[in-house]
């Protein structure tokens, strides 16, 4: 057999720099003695999620790697890998291979793709994604960047802010992202010089006032050698600030209490024999809710109280954000996929026009006339027309009118909908404010977006547009699945795709609504 | 009022609701089963996902032949405590032929015996989605996928163009002759899973679990000799060791390591404390640089 001789099972650790949070090598007796699961595998009690951006080369993959080599519990097999590896300046190890894992990615010496890493510290899970910092790469930046709770933006110490930071700030803004450091790296290469940090530190403070960041912390570093990273810098005594390391571990966890109003976007229903069970099963985006509170399908304006809470795990007495349940209703209200249920006082609106801002992430640009699709939380709704309005400008960051839209751009636009569908603005409730806009031909993920109105009266009335009636579609094309279970979500993506064909040949198309079984 | 939400709710949760959304978007699809950890917890959270309700698709084992008798053994087990729908596939043009992962090169058997078998069997199902119990922490193109991660015609991944995935959005929808891989697992860590097992108090196959095992020394690694097609070689003798696996896959290209830990809890404390990645017990994936982004190309899980 042809299998590479490669390194024993159990050897042992010779890195020369020692981590600095080693999990000991436990000896077997010592662990089949500590039975207890709270000892043995604590869970930990936050999470956060932390994104690396900024303009390519600025240290991105290397400062990551750096932090990962110096503060994490690194097998020992990946210690190894990288010491064989290359070196860079000064003799270290090429940090960046920790996370550039394409083969591609290593050939070239860039980042294409976000790549996810994991560690932990005694309480907390930190999930770090590095994102790629060249403009082509965007799309696969704002992915990343849509996760994150706190965002690391690098700038080159030599070369200041550049039109790609002032980007991904724009980004990280409009994906809600609230708290940023700012990561001046590279310091080694400016003589590790104060008025060099202290005047991109203020460059960043003139530009970033305009959004919405909670809190932004300048951290001056140098990834290769480590310096502000994970250890204090020896270079740089005119710091009197936390390292990277110690700010992250200072930073709030992810939030998991629930906040805003409840919402619970309906994913599928869920049907058992057993006890004549039908669930609505969904993950609550928002809020909470008890047993024997009313709630209310923002799109059929029926209402219903809670039965039941049921998991696998038993019954709930209440469900909060963050939690997937199936909720049993005392009524049948034939609620459907893309239903997003609320209290009866905070609704979602039921949306026939939204204005959004949005990032361009196809490299095929905004057409007017093109089909598009918008997935919300769980619904997918044929969009009649999409309107480009204004453009960022990411020298001043000023927006400026513009009727196009293309590859990496940052745009505001209306976005009328072939129906009304539940949606929030995203300040409100995130999850039930953004959306993804889907071309419908391809399938692909053409801009992500949130929602800054949500308007339901109907766009201007326009004499082209033709409204597929219920009627209509319930005599030929729907006819066989009347009163069958889960018709209504059949009966909607039919009628999607009817409205998508009429519009590839040009004609502006309103599917009417489900009926209104309001009192 | 509410309980505190520890990381593994908040991952169960997570890969819960990946389970619904592709259940709701894709016309058919499939649970791929590997009968290992990954795949346990994997096919727990899929019941709990559709819980009361049975699960709404079938699961899929690629047996290349090779797999210890254990796991066979454990997988005929839990689709008949589960009541799950099984479909078993092999490569029979594959297996006609010899190929086997002994005499082949681990590169050429992988193709043979797993790949091409994958997307014989989906494409003869006309599964449209196929989930698998893949972590990005396994390896480092691994690391950079999607939960979603679309396959062009030939299940060929192409990780240049891998579609933008926002916030929870989940965006199934499909262009002319793609398919999906679905990874519920994509944010859990090896450590979560053998958490997750212990908490939820999961069976798992025995050859987790240190026994005396007849065993070869080849390469610097412990194989077991689960069978006598694995050949000695001249000086090698099989030698009782006491042993246990850290990952599972076909018999002669998993290493064993030498342990005491003989139930779940001294599992997972070896797991916590050890030094090395699982990666190391696999064979195949050191046949060459990038090999897993290779395979994945072409159309591997
Ligand atoms: N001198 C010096 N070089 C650095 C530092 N950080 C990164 N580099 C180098 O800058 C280059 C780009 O780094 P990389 O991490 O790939 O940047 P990315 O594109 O932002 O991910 C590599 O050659 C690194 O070795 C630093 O603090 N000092
Ligand atoms: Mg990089």
């Amino acid at each position: 057999m042809s299998a590479q001789p490669n390194t024993l099972q159990k050897s042992k650790a010779k890195a020369s720099k020692a981590p600095l949070k080693v999990v000991s090598d436990q000896t077997p007796a010592e662990a089949s003695q500590a039975a207890d699961l709270s000892k043995i595998a604590p869970e930990l009690s936050g999470m956060l999620r932390v994104l690396t951006c900024g303009s390519v080369d600025d240290g991105k993959s290397t400062l990551i790697g750096r932090l990962l080599w110096d503060a994490t519990d690194l097998y020992d097999d990946q210690r190894e890998t990288l010491q064989r590896g290359k070196t860079v300046d000064g003799g270290n190890p090429d940090f960046s291979l920790l996370m550039d894992g394409l083969v591609a990615e290593r050939e070239q010496g860039i980042t294409i793709d976000i790549a996810w890493r994991y560690f932990d510290t005694a309480t907390r899970r930190f999930v770090v994604i590095d994102s790629p910092g060249h403009e082509q790469y965007t799309r696969n930046m704002a992915s990343g960047a849509s996760h994150a709770d706190v965002a690391i933006l690098l700038v080159d110490a030599r070369h200041g802010i550049k039109t790609q930071t002032r980007r991904h700030a724009a980004i990280l803004d409009l994906v809600g992202v609230k708290r940023v450091i700012l990561i001046v790296n590279k310091m080694d290469l400016v003589d590790w010089s104060e008025s060099t940090f202290r005047k991109i530190e203020a460059d960043f403070e003139t530009f970033s006032w305009r959004f919405g960041f909670w809190e932004a912390k300048a951290i001056p570093t140098a990834a290769v050698s480590g310096d502000n990273v994970a250890r204090a810098s020896e270079n740089m005594p005119w710091y009197p600030g936390p390292t990277l390391l110690e700010h992250l571990e200072s930073l709030p966890s992810r939030v998991t209490e629930p906040t805003g109003p409840f919402r619970f976007p309906v994913q599928t229903v869920l049907r058992s024999s057993r006890n004549d069970f039908r669930g609505l099963a969904g993950t609550v985006s928002g809020g909470s809710v008890r047993v024997g509170e009313t709630v209310v399908d923002a799109l059929s304006k029926r209402s219903a109280k809670v039965l039941r809470i049921a998991t696998m795990n038993g019954d709930l007495e209440q469900a909060s954000q963050g939690q997937a349940v199936a909720i049993q209703l005392d009524a049948d209200i034939d609620v459907a996929r893309g239903a997003v249920l609320s209290k009866a006082d905070v609704r979602p609106v039921v949306a026939r026009v939204l204005e959004t801002r949005m990032v361009w992430l196809s490299e095929t640009p905004y057409d007017p006339r093109g089909s598009y699709l918008l997935r919300t939380a769980t619904d997918l709704t044929p969009v009649s027309n999409l309107k480009i309005r204004a453009l960022l400008d990411l020298d001043t960051l000023e927006t400026h009118p513009s009727d196009a839209c293309s590859a990496n751009d940052i745009a505001i636009g209306d976005i009328a909908l072939g129906r009304p569908a539940a949606i929030d603005t995203f300040g409100e409730a995130p999850e039930t404010g953004s959306f993804m806009l889907v071309d419908a031909i391809t399938g692909a993920s053409i801009a992500g977006g949130v929602v800054t109105t949500a308007k339901s009266e109907a766009a201007a009335a326009d004499e082209n547009t033709f409204v597929l009636t219920r009627a209509m579609l319930e005599r030929g094309l729907n006819s066989d699945i009347r009163d069958k279970p889960q018709s209504e979500a059949e009966f909607r993506r039919r009628a999607n795709e009817v409205a998508l064909i009429l519009r590839a040949a040009g004609i502006n198309v309103e599917i009417e609504s489900a009926p209104d079984y309001s009192i | 009022m509410t309980q505190p939400i520890s990381h593994l709710d908040l991952l169960e949760a997570e890969s819960i609701h990946i389970f619904r959304e592709a259940a709701a978007q894709f016309r058919k699809p499939v649970l791929l089963y590997s009968i290992g950890k990954d795949s346990t917890v994997l096919l727990h959270l899929a019941r709990k996902a559709f819980w009361p309700a049975k699960l709404p698709f079938p699961v899929l084992h690629i047996d290349t032949g090779w797999k210890f008798r254990d796991m066979i053994t454990f997988r005929d087990k839990t689709a008949r405590d589960f009541g799950l729908d099984l479909i078993v596939h092999t490569n029979e043009d594959g297996a006609a032929k010899g190929i086997n992962p002994i005499d082949y090169a681990p590169s050429v058997y992988t193709d043979v015996m797993k790949t091409v078998p994958l997307k014989q069997a989906l494409d003869k199902y006309a599964f449209d989605a196929a989930f698998g119990g893949a972590r990005r922490d396994e390896e480092a193109s691994r690391a950079k996928e999607r939960v979603f991660s679309f396959r062009a015609e030939g299940h060929r991944w192409d990780p240049r163009r891998q579609r933008p995935e926002m916030w929870r959005l989940l965006n199934g929808r499909l262009g002319a002759g793609e398919t999906v891989r679905v990874f519920p697992l994509s944010n859990w860590t090896e450590r979560d899973v053998w958490r997750y097992i212990l908490r939820e108090k999961l069976d798992v196959v025995p050859l987790y679990f240190a026994a005396e095992r007849p065993t070869v020394l080849r390469n610097g690694q412990i194989l077991m000799r689960d069978d006598d097609r694995l050949t000695l070689k001249p000086g090698e003798e099989v030698v009782n060791r006491r042993v246990r696996f850290r990952t599972l896959g076909c018999y002669p290209l998993t290493a064993a390591v030498e342990s005491d830990a003989a139930d779940i809890e001294s599992v997972v404390a070896e797991t916590l404390g050890a030094r090395t990645s699982e990666r190391q017990g696999r064979l195949i994936d050191h046949d060459q640089a990038g090999a897993m982004e290779k395979k994945k190309q072409e159309g591997y899980f």
